[in-house]
């Protein structure tokens, strides 16, 4: 509650980031400082770089409910081959919520596509079209077969809630790379949030700023408290001169208090957030985007409309400078499904949940190469686990934490690869099984940051995005 | 250069040193290596084959007196260090200290690192003595105001500081109120303050706070930040958590009326074992189900896998955690999947703290807040038993007899009984059953349901219709028809009883059969509208619940109301005190649906059946007869007297025995579940079981629990362990309190790891006085409030926070105090303080938590702040008495770094935020309360005109001649409203020298 004032007396002339990082623990106004007073020196700059960065920012999306490897990227000729018959990988299997029926091949064709010839089924047309510029990542394995804490461990490394999202790491390690938008901005389903909601974007035991600002394009009021609310008699002339007060006070105040920066650091805050007023509405303004990338986003389609709009302001967002930008798919597991959970009716389900996704994902990463920005942004898919390769009922698939899908793409990613891969079945990881550990490391390391030296201790643990597990997968990185 | 080095390198063990520097090496080195070193280079460990022993420092690691050619200097120190591996590096200080031995020889001395008990041998482990006062010269001896200024200024003048000046009176009243209670002192409070010429009028006002309501509710919240307290459960499907909030009050309480510590921490581990603790001590065992909860993994995981006993593992984990880092500052919780690498704390410590909570899961408890009712619950219980079971054996004997008699009369009709009984059918189950209650553990409780007519009526009768439905062991006939009922009949204002029934006046009815009530037969004369009551509501309550296999319930087929030869109740408005709406089957609507389980069949059976009981009667002794009558009228008034009674209280807290709610369900038979450790942490590999302990290296006392009472008592399990921690002689327990109060005061704890007093935590900045005070506390009958006083009625605490950049130079961080800390008022604090100002908040005590959201129930429930009144009644109360959501915090609350409940939250973060600009100047309650302020200076004559009245409530101070001129010409041009929006937008709202 209390603050220590010699950590907020601006230190960052004394000491060097990584000693601010090590003495984070105790006292985080010395960062909240420096990251509020100006653009902060990047991780990138300092001697304990682990790597030349190649990426600069990160754009994740997360299909939520889990979404169906088999059905989209990872081809098993045997699915079609045995489709129907009574499914025995020879040996027990324990589903989450059903016994296993059979076999299923995906409703989708497979078809090849690009020059590295990968097979991508008919759900996901558009993202067939950038398959030379994706990595995918075929051997994923999930500690928990529950949507709520396998959410938590693909967005924060760790099972329980509370702990700080990747954006937030991103975030807390290299600071902000511009002066008028927030470092982390979270994009959320229209619908709703997913399982465990905004603990999924959360600082955990980082300050508050690294938490994502949430943006809700489609809402009324798309960044909370941006402006006063329309009837309070707080226009233009009023609010400005309300503002000038403030100023003026906090000014007076500030004398006979020197030593103190977090009151001048607070004057400051006023000015930061009268940018973000300007900012904010511009970024979220589309109408001067051409016809042809509104369209390529499938921003006036129904079906595609929001997550197309939603992919198409985190191009803009990442174009301002902002740091890590993470857009959902699909929100709780509550009835009739809207999110990727599909246990009943995968066709239904997927259907339109794949339909919504694919035009939009694919538009962003050709938007992103066409502004030259996929050199230096990643582009992360990910969901908290797979589906099964049997049916549950007759249409639907249940949850598979043994074996899914991740793909990466630009920022230093190599495209056109495929790392590891699922059994004859699409069911348990057998080539380089991988976890959720080691994509975040290789993110973390594209990004320039070694993923063991980027830790906060807390409670007596030195805690860090990847736990104490994580390889960078080099494989997949040009 | 390595092989060089170790040619020059020569052991160390006989070198002799001056005293002085031995001093250095076992002050600051050995600490230093402890803490930095031995994890990995120890006796046992000696990774690399280096390892720093009782006897020698390891070959090869310094050149003595020089430390510019001392491999250990350039592994410890420049931009990258090598050393520590993995770890953070050394501190510049702590480099200095070794350099500084180094050129003084790096002398070693045997018995200091690794010294007998090794590990044992750490600061915190250390038991706590009472260390004398430091001398002071004669100079400064009359700037002590309590015995902790001795320590202080002993510290400050030995680095060649001094303290600041005492502040001046405004600074020094609002410190004290916002730290004690929380809120801002209100502008009389002030002036009185300020003219007070008593020479105690400082200490008179700790008094004063002291003793105010508002004390516990400020400082309850920082315990709750550190049990991570929340109403509702986090994960996924983050449900809300109805009866956490009695623990919460249960806090509050023990504050205001200063619990001693150890009774403090004794009710939060056993208060409902505890032999002489009153019964809503059961409350205060809510700490150990703070934490989150997870929904799916415990109610939906089926028994049997994998993930469930991951659940199960991390659940516990969870307490574990929370009771060793609130009340030991020890991280346990690091021994989870390994040793703890730093602490001298194994694995098998840390299973067997698991197992002292292995009988518990969490749950609603019920229990008597008052002792009297609880009492007089289980007197009437106990003859209940006895009476039920009287009656029950005569009924036997009576059944008996009627086997035995040979007449005639007896036969006939059990022949007519069987056949009538053969010709009914049952009844169709498939559609409307009717209405159906929640279900309960135990049958003490009562429920009602209702119908609304919509207006009066004059009633003629009412008539009850029971269900018929096989479950369990239960074949049909009168279903969730409980033993009694009463029939009330209400208007808009006024509730009258139209009747009582007992099955017992009944006996040999047929379960299904109807039950009327008729409105009492006025003559005919005066069969006149006006004189037969006329209700609008017609309710059906009963005082005690059906059992239904092992749980019980209240359930009706239907429910009639005949008016005038009409029933008015047909497809009426029904509400209950709960119900199951479960589909096409039950629900509270089917309650007056005209579907209901009786047929002419059924009547001609139940007549039969009355025939057959009277003659039966006969069979009985006048003298049985007259029993039985005394009894069943007894036990009549015995559940009348049961429904009397107030409703038991709950609290969200561990219990072993609860409803089964889907998959989650009790320990089998009530018995602790069997606890291993796991190798890695991994529950698929058990290795050998775990019994009830604490840590072995605290060693106050046994850490094993065998000897402490019946272990296969679960709740001996947890007496045990809150015994071990409450014993005086136990090293932390003192120093953990202390050292939180001392941060709470001071804005940094002597130890400034709260929750961490091993290796990874920091050390205490003033040991003695951490020690002086932990000893004064324990052996004063740890009386919170005594520590208050001791602390804020010091002359530390009252320095002025002015910074003095020649202290600075030698101490930027106030480690020392050389001042007073300035603070921002915490996120509660603010909202509490602008509340106040603005003259709305509500200072109603206690009781479920106001929602700032409006609360949408659904498969995952959600918490819409965005939707919320910030003007509805009741959300201006006490933000201690906020409905904490995990799952998703209050935006503007976690703007201004609220503590996460996930986690416990010792310390929180003070952040200056943009988005906090936004929240102060923008959000809707901002606006409301500014509205609300302007309109109270406004109104509230106080001898001033708005804006200085404005200025004293926001600032409690008058405003400079300048600043009235400029507030002034504000209010003037924009208004009032805006001015105060300003004015709660200013640093001197929210800050605090």
């Amino acid at each position: 509650m209390w603050t220590e004032p010699g950590a907020s007396g601006a230190p960052a002339a004394r000491l060097n980031r990584r000693e601010l990082l090590w003495r984070a623990g105790g006292g985080l106004g010395g960062i909240a400082l420096a990251q509020l007073l100006g653009r902060e020196q990047a991780l990138a700059h300092s001697p304990t770089l682990a790597a030349r960065p190649h990426a600069q920012r990160v754009v994740q999306l997360f299909m939520s409910g889990a979404a169906s490897q088999c059905d989209m990227f990872d081809h098993k000729p045997l699915l079609i081959e045995r489709h129907g018959e009574p499914w025995n990988p020879g040996e027990e299997v324990e589903l989450f919520q059903s016994a296993p029926g059979q076999v299923m091949a995906s409703p989708w064709k497979w078809t090849q596509h690009g020059e590295c010839g990968r097979w991508m089924s008919g759900l996901v047309p558009r993202l067939a079209e950038c398959v030379d510029d994706i990595a995918f990542i075929h051997s994923m394995t999930s500690r928990s077969n529950v949507h709520g804490p396998a959410t938590f461990l693909e967005s924060t490394g760790f099972l329980n809630p509370g702990f700080p999202s990747m954006g937030s790491w991103i975030s807390y390690g290299l600071g902000s790379e511009n002066d008028d938008l927030p470092t982390f901005v979270c994009l959320p389903d229209d619908r709703g949030l997913p399982p465990g909601g905004p603990k999924n974007w959360g600082a955990g035991f980082l300050p508050a700023q690294h938490q994502a600002t949430v943006i809700r394009p489609g809402a009324k009021e798309p960044i909370p408290n941006l402006f006063p609310p329309q009837g309070a008699g707080l226009e233009g002339a009023r609010d400005a001169a309300d503002r000038d007060l403030i100023n003026e006070l906090n000014r007076r105040h500030l004398e006979g208090r020197a030593g103190d920066s977090r009151l001048e650091a607070r004057i400051r805050a006023y000015e930061l957030a009268a940018r973000l007023q300007v900012a904010g509405p511009e970024v979220l303004d589309l109408s001067g985007e051409p016809a042809s990338v509104r369209e390529a986003y499938g921003v006036d389609d129904p079906a595609t409309a929001s997550f197309g709009r939603r992919c198409l302001i985190a191009r803009r967002l990442l174009e301002r400078g902002v740091r890590f930008v993470q857009v959902w798919s699909g929100a709780d597991n509550g009835f009739p499904r809207r999110n990727w959970d599909s246990h009943e009716d995968l066709e239904r389900d997927h259907g339109a949940m794949g339909r919504s996704m694919d035009g939009p994902a694919a538009a962003l990463i050709q938007d992103l190469k066409r502004l030259g920005l996929l050199d230096d942004t990643i582009v992360h898919w990910t969901t908290e686990f797979g589906r099964m390769p049997c049916s549950q009922g007759s249409l639907g698939r249940d949850h598979n934490p043994f074996g899914f899908t991740n793909w990466l793409a630009g920022g230093g990613i190599r495209g056109g690869v495929t790392y590891g891969a699922t059994d004859e079945w699409s069911w348990k990881a057998v080539d380089r099984p991988t976890t959720n550990y080691d994509v975040h490391a290789t993110i973390l390391h594209a990004l320039g940051i070694d993923h063991t030296k980027l830790v906060v201790r807390t409670d007596g643990i030195d805690r860090r995005l990847t736990d104490v597990h994580g390889e960078v997968l080099h494989e997949l990185l040009a | 250069m390595l092989c060089t080095l170790l040619l020059l390198a020569h052991p160390s063990s006989t070198t002799l040193a001056p005293q002085g520097d031995l001093d250095l090496f076992r002050a600051e080195v050995a600490p230093i290596l402890e803490a930095h070193c031995l994890a990995c280079h120890g006796e046992d460990t000696r990774k690399g084959g280096v390892a720093f022993t009782d006897n020698e420092r390891p070959e090869g690691l310094v050149e003595a007196g020089h430390p510019e050619a001392s491999l250990l200097m350039e592994l410890v120190s420049g931009p990258e260090p090598q050393m520590p591996m993995k770890a953070p590096p050394l501190s510049e200080a702590e480099v200095a200290s070794l350099r500084r031995w180094i050129e003084a020889g790096a002398p070693w001395s045997p018995g200091v690192i690794g010294a007998e008990g090794g590990d044992k041998a750490w600061w915190s482990l250390q038991p706590v003595t009472e260390p004398s006062l430091p001398e002071l010269p004669e100079a400064w001896r009359g700037w002590v105001r309590k015995p902790v200024d001795a320590f202080i200024l002993a510290t400050l003048l030995e680095a060649g500081l001094t303290p600041s000046r005492e502040a001046n009176r405004r600074t020094l009243l609002r410190r004290l109120h916002l730290d004690l209670v929380g809120l801002p002192p209100t502008p009389e409070d002030m002036q009185r303050f300020l003219y007070d010429p008593s020479p105690q009028a400082y200490e008179l006002e700790v008094e004063r706070l002291l003793a105010s309501p508002r004390y516990g509710e400020r400082w309850a919240r920082h315990w709750l930040d550190v049990v991570h307290y929340a109403d509702t459960h986090g994960y996924d499907k983050d449900k809300p958590r109805r009866h956490a909030w009695p623990y919460r009050d249960w806090v509050i309480d023990a504050l205001n009326e200063d619990l001693s510590w150890s009774r403090f921490i004794e009710a939060q581990l056993a208060g409902d074992v505890l032999p002489d603790a009153p019964p809503s001590a059961v409350a205060a065992t809510g700490m150990l189900a703070a934490g989150p909860w997870d929904f799916v993994g415990h109610v939906e995981l089926r028994e049997g896998t994998v993930d469930k006993q991951k659940t199960r593992n991390l659940d516990r984990d969870d307490v574990v955690k929370n009771v060793f880092g609130a009340f030991q500052s020890l991280t346990v919780h690091c021994a989870r999947c390994h040793d703890h690498k730093f602490d001298p704390i194994s694995q098998a410590d840390y299973y067997n703290a698991q197992a002292v909570f292995a009988g518990v899961e969490r749950a609603d408890r019920e229990y008597d807040a008052d002792p009297e009712i609880g009492a007089r619950r289980e007197a009437l219980g106990g003859e209940r038993t006895s009476l039920a079971a009287a009656l029950a054996s005569a009924e036997e004997a009576l059944a008996r007899r009627i086997a035995e008699d040979p007449s005639p009369e007896f036969s006939g009709l059990r022949e007519e009984r069987e056949a009538l009984a053969a010709s009914v059918e049952a009844p169709d189950r498939s559609g409307s059953m009717g209405y159906h209650s929640a279900l309960e553990a135990s049958a003490d409780h009562e429920k009602w349901v209702r119908v609304d007519l919509g207006a009066p009526h004059p009633i003629d009768r009412v008539t009850v219709y029971p269900c018929d439905e096989v479950f369990g062991d239960h074949d049909g006939a009168g279903f969730g028809l409980p033993a009694a009922f009463t029939v009330r009949l209400g208007t808009d204002d006024t509730w009258e009883t139209l009747g009582t029934w007992r099955a017992s006046d009944a006996p040999g009815r047929h379960g299904n059969r109807p039950i009327t009530l008729e409105v009492a037969a006025a003559p005919e004369a005066h069969a006149d509208v006006t004189d037969r009551p006329l209700a609008r509501f017609v309710e059906v309550r009963v005082p005690r619940l059906w059992k239904r296999t092992d749980q019980h319930c209240f359930a009706l087929a239907e429910l009639e109301v005949w008016s005038d030869g009409e029933n008015v109740a047909a497809g009426a408005e029904v509400t209950a005190a709960d119900t199951i709406e479960a589909g096409a089957r039950w629900g509270r609507r089917m309650l007056v649906d005209g579907a209901f389980p009786w047929s002419p069949a059924m009547a001609r059976l139940d007549d039969a059946e009355r025939r057959w009981h009277a003659a039966a009667a006969r069979l009985e002794a006048a003298a049985e007869r007259e029993a039985r009558a005394r009894r069943t009228a007894r036990l009549a008034d015995v559940d009348a007297a049961l429904a009397a009674l107030p409703a038991r209280s709950r609290v969200y807290a561990p219990t072993a025995s609860f409803n089964a709610q889907g998959a989650f369900t009790p320990p089998p038979g009530g018995a602790p579940r069997p606890i291993h450790r796991l190798e890695r942490g991994d529950v698929t590999q058990p290795a050998e079981p775990s019994a009830p302990g604490a840590v072995a290296a605290v060693g106050h006392a046994p850490a094993s629990f065998a000897g402490a009472g019946d272990m296969a008592d679960e709740g001996q399990r947890r007496l045990a362990l809150a015994r071990w921690i409450a014993h005086p002689e136990n090293p932390l327990t003192w120093r953990s309190a202390v050292n939180r109060a001392w941060h709470l005061h001071f804005g940094r704890g002597l130890v400034g790891t709260p929750n961490d007093f091993g290796r990874m935590g920091e050390r205490p900045s003033h040991p003695e006085l951490l020690d002086f005070l932990a000893a004064r506390f324990r052996d004063g009958g740890g009386s919170l409030k005594n520590l208050h006083r001791e602390l804020v009625n010091s002359a530390t605490y009252r320095q002025d926070s002015t910074h003095r950049p020649d202290a600075a130079a030698v101490d930027s961080g106030n480690r020392l105090l050389w001042r007073a800390n300035r603070r921002r008022l915490e996120a509660e604090a603010l909202r509490d303080a602008v509340l106040s100002v603005s003259g709305e908040l509500d200072l109603t005590q206690g009781g479920p938590g106001f929602e700032l959201f409006r609360f949408e129930d659904d498969h995952s429930p959600r918490y819409l702040y965005a939707e919320a009144d910030p003007d509805a009644p009741g959300t201006q109360r006490r933000s201690v008495y906020r409905f904490v959501v995990r799952s998703a915090p209050d935006p503007w609350m976690s703007a201004f770094d609220c503590a996460d409940p996930s986690n416990s939250t010792p310390v929180r973060s003070d952040t200056t935020t943009p988005q906090q600009a936004l929240a102060l100047l923008n959000d809707r309650f901002m606006l409301a309360q500014a509205r609300h302020l302007a309109w109270r200076v406004e109104t509230e004559l106080a001898g001033m005109d708005s804006v200085r009245r404005a200025a004293w409530l926001v600032w409690q101070r008058p405003p400079t001649q300048g600043e009235h001129a400029l507030l002034t010409a504000h209010a003037d041009t924009h208004g009032l409203t805006a001015l105060c929006r300003v004015l709660l937008n200013s640093n001197e709202f929210i800050y605090v020298d």
